[in-house]
């Protein structure tokens, strides 16, 4: 089934923002590679009529209503100061568009 | 004074300070002489918490000393996994990229023990943002186990058990997405429980997998677990997977009429080592002695378990930390010019700021998600995952003569030595085994220590029924009783 070699790893580093060194690339390719061979047990069951479990819970559509907590409030200052760069209460960053 | 910490409990602390045996600060202060002793050769803590942990001590006595009132676990010294949130202290996860974040409000977990009075004696180390099974992965140190220090203490919450089997915490909290806060209970011997999935708010949890992830107590007894567990569980709005639990649910279980079952596909010969064989048949023993009844079960889709959370886990992992990129919370010093663009940020900051196991994770969800694949990996997964659940259904269903409680080994081995799995991912992975079904099924388990202590230690798994955390405790506590 699935081969990955240097090219998808350069490919998937690049969707998940990672820099991913030279060594680094060698031993990750031959890593999952071996993991994605483990996977292929999985082929073997009939899965056809089987509904995917989504999440870890039956629980549905759970809401709770829109007001102000306190205590999210509260802690606006201490999320802000943590910004590395700002400019007033605004996180600062370089552009997005080049 | 000198007291001796090693038999300390949570139960016996209560009844110590009620009775006058020594005053809260006298025990916080005990406990940092002992860390500041003992930590430089174990490594459980990433940071310690001493002036609040002393200043909170010293209040919880003038209140006493006033006639006040006391929290339920009040002066109750704690060690808390570090990828779970107490304002204004640092919380690293282990990893680099958030090696100087200082956390902006308290996990639900934190407020409630606060609430209770409890106090942090510090934050433990961890494999880097949970993920592994040997602490190996931490950005920071290596825990030794403190029963055999060649040995790992496991993982990921190793510190916390570390911290709890050498004393130098009454207690800690750990989270546990595969097996985290068992196997290294199990590894350290300890107690180590996973809630139901929805039993306790993960609020505050640096989310790792997130229909996974729950956290749990680490404690020396059954009985500790059942009280930090009883402190920390509830229904929270600010995590939308939290459940309200029913009266139902809360009923006190009388171990008379309970039924273990053992399921086959968890004690094959070549699966398990033989001391960990021997130790758990002689817990069996004990628990049959004790006039608990046993029956074999199976669970047939088992062995699809691990391929199937090793598919689900990084495909969650990769999406919840997308949000560590250098731009939110903390940033990693050094090379980056100043005119870095944005994507250079991240990718500079994501690079070196994040470790080969974590990367190696985001990359394996992001392959399992993308277009081409999805199918064959991620929906497939999902669907393996019903199955496994459903074996449980079906192995716990009464109308089919289900049993109460299923008993298993927690990890194929007991701990192993630095460095023994850490060239081989998937041989890392194989230690989970066990331990990763309860967390798909969401059904709470605990790992508890044979007695007497095996050397490395062994432990054997109890997994319930969703929400009778009950039936497992008072089991776990007849074992220990005995």
């Amino acid at each position: 089934m699935a081969q990955i070699d240097k090219k998808t790893l350069e490919h998937l580093a690049d969707l998940a923002r990672i820099k991913i060194t030279e060594k680094e690339e060698d031993k990750l390719v031959e890593d999952l590679k071996k993991i994605l061979n483990y996977f292929e047990e999985l082929q073997a069951l009939d899965t056809k009529k089987i509904p995917p479990m989504a999440g870890g819970t039956d629980l549905k559509n759970m809401t709770r209503e829109d007001e102000i907590n306190q205590d999210l409030a509260k802690s606006r200052e201490a999320l802000i100061n943590l910004f590395p760069e700002k400019e007033g209460d605004f996180l600062k960053i370089p552009p997005v568009f080049e | 004074m000198h007291m001796n910490l090693t038999n300390l409990t949570i139960k016996k602390f209560q009844e110590g300070l009620k009775n006058k045996k020594f005053s809260v600060f006298e025990i916080a202060e005990e406990y940092f002489k002992h860390i500041e002793k003992k930590d430089p050769e174990i490594n459980a803590y990433i940071s310690l918490l001493k002036e609040s942990a002393l200043k909170k001590a010293g209040e919880a006595d003038i209140k006493k000393a006033k006639g006040e009132t006391l929290a339920p676990l009040t002066g109750i010294p704690l060690a808390i996994k570090d990828n779970i949130l107490i304002e204004n202290e640092i919380t690293t996860s282990a990893s680099k990229i958030l090696e100087n974040y200082k956390a902006s409000y308290d996990a639900t977990v934190i407020k409630k023990l606060k609430n209770e009075g409890a106090i942090f004696l510090g934050k433990t180390n961890m494999d880097e943002f949970a993920m592994g099974s040997s602490t190996e992965n931490s950005a920071f140190k290596k825990t030794k186990n403190p029963r055999d220090v060649s040995r790992v203490p496991g993982g990921s919450s190793g510190g916390s058990a570390a911290a709890v089997a050498a004393d130098m915490a009454v207690a800690g909290l750990g989270s546990d997405t595969g097996g985290s806060i068992r196997q290294p209970a199990s590894f350290c011997g300890v107690v180590g429980l996973k809630p139901t999935y929805g039993a306790v708010s993960r609020y505050g949890l640096m989310a790792m997998a997130s229909s996974l992830d729950q956290i749990g107590p680490i404690t020396k007894t059954v009985e500790d677990a059942e009280i930090l567990f009883n402190a920390i569980k509830g229904f929270d709005p600010m995590d939308a997977t939290s459940q309200r639990l029913t009266t139902d649910n809360l009923q006190p279980t009388t171990t008379k009429n309970l039924t273990i079952g053992l399921p086959k596909e968890y004690f094959i010969k070549e699966g398990l080592d033989d001391q960990t064989t021997k130790a758990i048949s002689e817990a069996i023993e004990s628990l049959k002695k004790a006039g608990i009844k046993f029956k074999e079960i199976s669970l047939p889709h088992t062995k699809y378990a691990l391929s199937c959370y090793y598919i689900i886990m990084p495909a969650e992992v990769s999406a919840n930390l997308t949000r560590f990129d250098g731009i939110r919370y903390a940033r990693i010093a050094g090379r980056g010019s100043q005119t870095e663009t944005l994507k250079e940020i991240y990718f500079r900051q994501r690079g070196e700021g994040f470790g080969p196991e974590v990367k190696r994770r985001i990359i394996l969800g992001t392959f399992v998600l993308s277009s081409g694949y999805y199918d064959a990996y991620y929906a497939k997964a999902q669907k393996v995952r019903n199955l496994i659940r459903k074996d449980f259904d079906k192995a716990f269903d009464p109308s089919a003569g289900g049993v109460d409680v299923i008993l298993t080994p927690v990890s194929p081995t007991p701990a192993f030595h630095f460095g023994e799995k850490t060239d081989d991912p998937l041989k890392m992975y194989l230690s989970d085994i066990f331990t990763i079904p309860a967390n798909l099924a969401g059904l709470p388990a605990i790992s508890i220590s044979t007695r007497p202590m095996e050397n490395p230690p062994v432990g054997f798994q109890l997994i319930g029924k969703h929400f009778k955390e009950n039936d497992i405790l008072e089991i776990g506590k007849l074992y220990e009783s005995r």
